[in-house]
C-alpha cells in the first residue's frame, strides 16, 4: 500500500498534473483501491472547513500586503538608507543589497517579492561602480529568501496551520536565525572581497550626518513591521487581524506616497487572488488526500515503516535534509511545502524534535531551495531584472550562500537556543 | 466550432475576471473590517462581533470564485521537470490529462460543496456562533463559484481537445501548456520595474 501509494504519487506529479489535482486524484484512487467506505463523501465538509478557516486567511491578507508594498515605493529610500549605513565595510553595496533584504524581509512574507523589490532598486548600481557581478547578483538571491525567514512570513503561516504549531512563536523563533543568516550573508561578502579586492567596487562614502537624516527613510517599513508582528506580541491581534491590520496600513502608505490608484488595486487583486486560488485549491487537495491517508491505515503505515527503519534523530533529521534538497529541485516551494509538511513533520515530532525549531529548519531549506538550480524561483527573478547575461552567473554567484545556508542549518542543529530562546521569554 | 469556442472561451475569461476583482474587493473589504474590529477592540473595548466569521466567508467565496481566472492564467502550479524535456506532441497530450484530472477534482469538490449547501437549505441549517448566519447563503455562494470552475475547465478542455485533433500544438500550448519558470520569474520582474523609481542620490 506504502509502496502503491509513493509511485501513484510520483506518477501523478511527473506527468505534470496541477498539483492540487494530482493530489485530489491520488486521493479519489487510493480510496478505490483501499477503502469500503465512500470516503469522499467528506470532501464538501473538508473542503469548506478549511477554505473558510480564519487563520488561513491570513495568506491573502500577506499575499495582498506584499502586493501593495512592491506597488508603494517604499524601498528605494529604504535602500539608498542601507548604502550610508553599510556600504563602508569591504564588499560596499553589496552589505547594502543584504541589510535591505533582512529590513524589507520584516515586512514582506515573500522571498520572491524581496528579492524582486531590493534587486529592481539595486541592479543599476552594479556596472556604474565597478562590482564583480555574479556576486552583487549573488547577494540579491540570497538576501531575498531572507523575505520568508524574517517575520512576517506565508511560508510559516502554512507550516503552522498544517501542524497546529503558534504562529506568534514561529514568528519570534525565526527573528534571530534571520539576523545571525544576514550577518553569515555579510561575512561571506567580506571574507571573499578582503581575498579578492577587486570584487569590492567603489564605496560611496557618508557621513554621520546624512546616515542620521537617511533614518527617517526606515519608518515606513517598521511601521508595517509593528503592525503586522508587533501588534501580536502587544496583545491586541491575532496572526490573522495582524495581517488585516497590515493591508490597511500598507494601502495608507501608498496613498501618502501617491501610488494608489484604482489601476493599481486592480493589479494587486489580480496577483493576489491568482496566488491564493493556487494555494487554496492544493490545501484542499492535500488535507482530502491526508484523510484518505488517515482513514485507510497509510498514515499509521508510513510511521511505523520510518520508526522500522531505526534510525536515529539525527539520521532521520539528515534524511529530511536530503529529501527536500532534492526535492527543491524539482517543486514549487509552496506546494512542495503543503504536500510534504503534513506527512514529514508528525513523524519528526514523534521522534522528538520542537514543532517549532523543525519549522525553522523546514524554512531554511526552503531558501536553500530558492537559490539552487534548476527550479530556484529566486534565481530566475534576478536574472530576469537584468539586461541580459547568463543565468549561470546568479547560479554561481549564490552558490557562496548556500553554503552560508548549510552553516546557518549546522548551527542550528548545534545550538536549537538560537531559534527557541526568543519565543520561551514570551511564553 | 473553433469559432464559436472561442466566444465561449472569451466570455469565460470576462466573467473569470469580473469574479476574480469582486472577489479581492471582497476581500480588501474584510480587510478594513478586521482591521477596523481590532482597533475598536483595543481602544474602546467594543467589538463589531462576528469579524473573522464574516471574513473566513468571505476568504471561502473569493478564493472559489478566483479558481477559474487562476486556470485561464495557467497559474495552477504543475511539476514541469520531465515535461520540460518532453517533444510538443507529448506535452500536448499531457496538457489535456491536466485539464482532465483538474476536471474531475473539482467537479467532485463542486459535487459535494452543492450537496452541503442543499442540506444546509433544507435543514435551515444556522452556523453555531452569535451571529447564527444562515449557512445556505455563504456555502451558496462558494458553490456557484467552484461550478463556475468546472464549466471553464470542461470549456477550456474542449477548446484544447480540438485544437490538438486540428493539428495546432501552438494554440494548445498557449491555452493550456504548463508556464515555465522564466515566465513566472519575468511576471515578478516587470511589477518590480514598473514601480520602480531610483532614489535621487543614485541617480546621475
Amino acid at each position: 500500500m506504502l509502496a502503491v501509494a509513493f509511485l501513484l504519487l510520483i506518477l501523478l506529479l511527473a506527468l505534470a498534473l496541477p498539483v492540487a489535482a494530482a493530489l485530489g486524484v491520488l486521493g479519489l484512487l487510493l480510496e478505490q483501491l483501499y477503502s469500503r467506505m465512500p470516503l469522499s463523501l467528506a470532501m464538501g465538509e473538508i473542503a469548506w472547513s478549511s477554505s473558510k478557516d480564519f487563520l488561513l486567511v491570513s495568506i491573502p491578507m500577506f499575499i495582498l500586503l506584499g502586493e501593495i508594498l512592491l506597488r508603494a515605493g517604499v524601498a528605494e529610500r529604504m535602500y539608498d538608507a542601507m548604502i550610508k549605513w553599510l556600504s563602508w565595510i569591504p564588499g560596499g553595496l553589496m552589505h547594502s543589497n543584504i541589510g535591505a533584504c533582512a529590513i524589507f524581509a520584516a515586512t514582506s512574507g515573500s522571498s520572491v517579492a524581496t528579492a524582486a523589490t531590493v534587486g529592481t532598486v539595486a541592479l543599476p548600481l552594479v556596472k556604474r561602480h565597478g562590482y564583480n557581478e555574479r556576486l552583487f547578483l549573488g547577494t540579491l538571491a540570497a538576501g531575498g529568501t531572507l523575505g520568508i525567514l524574517i517575520p512576517p512570513s506565508i511560508n510559516m503561516i502554512i507550516y503552522a496551520v498544517l501542524t497546529d504549531t503558534s504562529i506568534p512563536k514561529l514568528y519570534l523563533a525565526g527573528i534571530f536565525p534571520g539576523l545571525a543568516l544576514a550577518a553569515l550573508f555579510m561575512l561571506t561578502v567580506a571574507v571573499l572581497c578582503i581575498l579578492r579586492p577587486g570584487w569590492g567596487g567603489r564605496k560611496l562614502p557618508a557621513d554621520w550626518g546624512q546616515r542620521i537624516a537617511s533614518l527617517i527613510h526606515l519608518l515606513p517599513p517598521l511601521f508595517i513591521f509593528l503592525i503586522v508582528v508587533g501588534s501580536i506580541y502587544a496583545g491586541f491581534a491575532t496572526p490573522t487581524e495582524a495581517a488585516a491590520l497590515g493591508v490597511v496600513a500598507s494601502l495608507g502608505l501608498a496613498w501618502g506616497f501617491g501610488r494608489l490608484s484604482l489601476a493599481m488595486l486592480r493589479e494587486v487583486v489580480e496577483n493576489a487572488m491568482r496566488t491564493t486560488a493556487m494555494v487554496m485549491l492544493i490545501i484542499v487537495g492535500a488535507y482530502f488526500l491526508n484523510f484518505v491517508m488517515s482513514a485507510i491505515g497509510l498514515t499509521a503505515a508510513l510511521t511505523t515503516f520510518i520508526a522500522g527503519l531505526g534510525l536515529s534523530k539525527l539520521e532521520m533529521l539528515l534524511a529530511v535534509i536530503v529529501f527536500y534538497v532534492i526535492l527543491g529541485c524539482f517543486m514549487e516551494t509552496l506546494s512542495m511545502m503543503i504536500t510534504t509538511i503534513p506527512i514529514v513533520a508528525p513523524v519528526m515530532f514523534q521522534l522528538g524534535f520542537d514543532p517549532v525549531w523543525f519549522g525553522i529548519v523546514i524554512v531554511i531549506l526552503i531558501e536553500a531551495a530558492l537559490i539552487t538550480p534548476p527550479v530556484g524561483l529566486n534565481l530566475f527573478v534576478v536574472q530576469s531584472l537584468r539586461k541580459g547575461g547568463s543565468l549561470n552567473d546568479v547560479i554561481v554567484g549564490s552558490l557562496p550562500f548556500v553554503l552560508a545556508m548549510f552553516v546557518m542549518l549546522a548551527v542550528l542543529v548545534a545550538f536549537p537556543g538560537i531559534a527557541l530562546w526568543l519565543p520561551a521569554q514570551f511564553s | 466550432m473553433t469559432r464559436a469556442l472561442d466566444a465561449l472561451l472569451r466570455l469565460a475569461d470576462r466573467v473569470s475576471l469580473w469574479a476574480t476583482w469582486g472577489g479581492g474587493a471582497l476581500m480588501l473589504a474584510a480587510a478594513f473590517v478586521v482591521g477596523v474590529d481590532v482597533l475598536l477592540r483595543k481602544f474602546f473595548l467594543f467589538s463589531l462581533g462576528g469579524a473573522d466569521e464574516l471574513s473566513g466567508y468571505a476568504f471561502a467565496i473569493s478564493t472559489a470564485w478566483a479558481l477559474s481566472f487562476t486556470l485561464l492564467r495557467r497559474a495552477h502550479v504543475r511539476v514541469d521537470a520531465l515535461y520540460g524535456h518532453l517533444p510538443q506532441r507529448m506535452r500536448a497530450a499531457l496538457d489535456i490529462a491536466a485539464l482532465l484530472a483538474l476536471a474531475l477534482f473539482a467537479s467532485m469538490l463542486a459535487w459535494h460543496a452543492s450537496a452541503m449547501w442543499a442540506t444546509s437549505w433544507d435543514f435551515a441549517a444556522r452556523a453555531t456562533t452569535p451571529l447564527q448566519t444562515p449557512l445556505w447563503i455563504p456555502q451558496g455562494l462558494w458553490s456557484l463559484g467552484l461550478i463556475l470552475f468546472v464549466l471553464v475547465t470542461l470549456a477550456l478542455l474542449l477548446r484544447t481537445v480540438v485544437a490538438l485533433a486540428g493539428g495546432d500544438l501552438a494554440a494548445v500550448r498557449a491555452l493550456a501548456g504548463a508556464r515555465t519558470i522564466e515566465e513566472d520569474a519575468a511576471d515578478e520582474a516587470a511589477i518590480a520595474a514598473e514601480v520602480r523609481t531610483t532614489p535621487e542620490s543614485l541617480r546621475g
